[in-house]
């Protein structure tokens, strides 16, 4: 068999395709060490367990989370031989692993974007109240997503709601929803919030939401966000970027719209209490109108009375002039012709006298 | 008076004046009634509106999974 002979160069190049076809794309879970950043640009590190170690290169913006010696991560990487001959892995991604890296890594994210100022108060927008249009950005195929759409369709109506489909877990999801993002907030029609939403899951499942690219674009939407990841124990950096956060999706759905069963009873009740209001008025107004009548009447009485106390001093008078009361005090009344020979007729109280007259002369 | 054009927050905010209405110095007796009629003309309005809208769900086109 005749022996190949290559150049250098030739074998290096050879062994890289030849690594590229037996490892296009691997997954390496290590601790991190002599973790290293050259000129802002390049990351040097070294991925290692008890029994060996491989030098790693990456540049700064392919590393979505914070990593530091000792942490447990796992890197996506393809094997290459460099030219001064030195094996190494060219790394796509880190991801870490297991809950502790998660949890540091989390931490260490964290500081830094809040130094940033992203998570401030006074960065936060308000959302509509009621809004007409809105966006989401979730799994379709996810149990959270299903819980939004049926607790925002039993709470509102006429809404318009455009849904980005996008993977909520594993490497690809922070940019899928980075791209939903900017797809959503650079239509025409742009939706009046963003919502967020993913169901519960592991720390690993949830880490997606983690990612640094992921909370910048969250907190560089042109659109407020409202954000509702995993249970209501979960938080993610992606919920502290937001305008809004929300425990889980179903509360993210409560917070985006109000109860329509609520408001139905709410103006039953401001119909229901205006009633009262007028029969309070209507009372108001009888107690008068009965307060006016009565004086009315108090007024007449005191006419009437007034009137009678006349009548009976009228009376008394003409009682005094009555001609029977005359002759009851011994008077009598003469009637006939008072001349001499005349008959006259007398009426005392008791009797009527008639009688003749005898004699007649001047007083 | 309520027209079917307006939004529901339209018609919940008329309802609210009209409300305003019976505890300001304007309320008078003679158009309580007529009010209170409006009132409950809204509010029968609102609520139908709220049983009968849908919302209207649409998954958007285009596709995330690469650059576009």
């Amino acid at each position: 068999m005749e022996k190949i002979q290559y150049s250098v160069s030739d074998f290096i190049a050879i062994t890289n395709q030849t690594l590229e076809y037996a490892y296009p794309s691997v997954e390496i879970e290590g601790e991190v060490a002599s973790f290293k950043v050259n000129q802002g640009k390049f990351i040097f590190f070294d991925i290692k367990d008890a029994g060996g170690s491989i030098g790693c290169f990456m540049t700064v913006w392919q590393l979505r989370v914070p990593i530091e010696d000792g942490m447990k991560v796992v890197v996506t990487a393809s094997p290459k031989l460099t030219q001064w001959g030195k094996f190494s892995l060219t790394v796509k991604a880190v991801r870490p692993s297991g809950e502790g890296a998660l949890k540091k890594s989390f931490e260490l994210l964290k500081a830094k974007l809040d130094k940033e100022g992203l998570f401030l108060e006074a960065r936060k927008r308000s959302l509509p109240s009621i809004p007409q249009h809105v966006a989401v950005i979730s799994s379709t195929q996810s149990a959270g997503y299903a819980d939004f759409i049926k607790i925002l369709n039993d709470r509102w109506g006429g809404l318009r709601v455009d849904v980005a489909h996008v993977q909520v877990q594993g490497a690809g999801a922070p940019d899928q929803i980075i791209r939903a993002l900017s797809y959503l907030n650079s239509r025409d029609e742009l939706p009046e919030v963003i919502v967020i939403i993913r169901g519960g899951g592991s720390a690993d499942d949830l880490s997606a939401f983690n990612d640094e690219q992921l909370v910048r674009a969250i907190a560089g939407s042109r659109v407020p966000t409202l954000v509702g990841v995993g249970h209501e124990i979960d938080e993610s950096l992606a919920d502290l970027a937001a305008d809004r956060r929300a425990a889980t999706p179903s509360n993210a759905a409560q917070i985006l719209v109000p109860d329509k069963n609520e408001i139905i009873r709410a103006t039953r009740y401001q119909v229901r209490s205006l009633l009262p209001r007028v029969e309070s008025a209507i009372d108001q107004q009888s107690v008068f109108v009965r307060t006016i009548i009565s004086d009315i009447l108090a007024r007449a009485e005191q006419k009437i009375e007034h009137r009678f106390e006349q009548l009976t001093a009228i009376r008394s008078v003409l009682t005094q002039l009555d001609p029977q009361t005359v002759l009851a005090r011994g008077y009598g009344l003469i009637r006939g012709i008072q001349k001499v020979g005349g008959m006259i007729e007398i009426e005392t109280n008791k009797a009527i006298i008639k009688a003749e007259v005898k004699n007649v002369h001047a007083k | 008076m309520s027209t079917p054009n307006k939004t529901i927050q339209e018609k919940t905010a008329e309802l609210s004046e009209l409300v305003s209405w019976f505890d300001s110095e304007e309320f008078t007796l003679e158009t309580a009634l007529d009010k209170f009629k409006q009132a409950e003309a809204l509010a029968e309005s609102i609520e139908k509106d709220l049983t009968a809208l849908k919302n209207d769900i649409q998954i958007v086109k285009q596709k995330f999974d690469s650059e576009a």
